[in-house]
């Protein structure tokens, strides 16, 4: 027997994911992201470059907020267990924001072949501490069976 | 008059570009997340796990960059400023664990340009595509990412 984090005889369509509530937004994670992604837009740096740019102030790479939703998944069904996960960036996340990410099981799909995975597929959002949707997306997880 | 951007290069593909993942890059892309699962971060925990080693979180693919294709390239490809442009949709697709010392290639291109009006004004979509190979050219991941552009 394969050893998983969760089994997929745990997961039921229906069911809510834990949510994960991350640590306020600060600068310094910003400043992080971009050095550890690659992405030096000075727009999630630079208050006046991004006043310039007509965005009132910084505000946070899409793509943490994507690392986030993606650890709300490997959060509670195992890390290496996600086949895809795709996002809509819906508002902007701004210094400050508590990011909660949240999700259900719409889907469960049995293996294709007799032995593989069971396919899970979720409905996920992040939201603001003030419950807008800043991430709306879908990903699909692998979960091998107690067999 | 709203901003014109350069459509023309809807289909073009960009010079395929080898990247090896450093272990780490790894680790300070996890905590960058403030994702600290030790399947990333702990060598030990992580030898005598699955997998054998550690392995990349599911967005690490976005560190995948040269200065051939970056977004650096795309901007003067359309014509258009960094301060226009926002994230709008992002996807992954994993087919096999990204893991330390390995070399992949990575080969972009441009899906899709194409134009609507949003609530903020007149915006342009760019869709990119990235697929990310090993070195047995099996398909490890697929990146698909449109890039917004306020007009």
């Amino acid at each position: 027997m394969q050893y998983a984090k969760v089994y997929a005889e745990d997961v039921q369509v229906g069911a809510e994911m834990p949510p994960l509530v991350k640590p306020p937004i600060q600068q310094i994670q910003l400043t992080r992201y971009a050095g550890a992604s690659g992405d030096f837009n000075p727009i999630h740096q630079d208050a006046a470059f991004a006043k310039a740019a007509g965005m009132g102030d910084v505000f946070a790479h899409g793509m943490l907020s994507m690392g986030f939703v993606a650890q709300s998944v490997t959060d509670w069904l195992g890390v290496g267990t996600v086949r895809k996960v795709g996002v809509r960036f819906a508002a902007l996340v701004r210094l400050g924001d508590v990011i909660t990410c949240r999700g259900t099981v719409v889907a469960k799909r049995p293996p294709k072949d007799g032995d593989g995975p069971v396919l899970v597929d979720l409905e996920l959002w992040a939201e603001n501490q003030k419950g807008e949707k800043v991430v709306t997306g879908k990903a699909t997880a692998a979960l091998v069976s107690r067999g | 008059m709203s901003l014109q951007i350069d459509t023309s290069i809807k289909g073009k593909e960009y010079p395929p570009y080898a990247v090896t993942v450093e272990r780490g890059k790894i680790k300070e892309f996890a905590r960058a997340i403030g994702d600290l699962s030790p399947f990333y971060l702990d060598d030990a925990v992580a030898k005598a796990g699955p997998w054998g080693d550690i392995i990349a979180p599911p967005t690490f693919p976005v560190t995948f960059r040269d200065e051939g294709a970056d977004t650096g390239v795309l901007l003067r490809d359309l014509g258009v400023d960094i301060g226009r442009i926002l994230h709008g949709e992002q996807e992954f697709e994993h087919f096999k664990p990204i893991r330390p010392g390995q070399t992949y290639l990575c080969r972009g291109r441009i899906a899709d340009i194409y134009e609507k009006s949003g609530k903020s004004g007149p915006m342009a979509f760019v869709v990119r595509e990235t697929t990310v190979t090993d070195a047995d050219n099996e398909i490890v991941a697929l990146m698909r990412g449109t890039t917004v552009v306020r007009l």
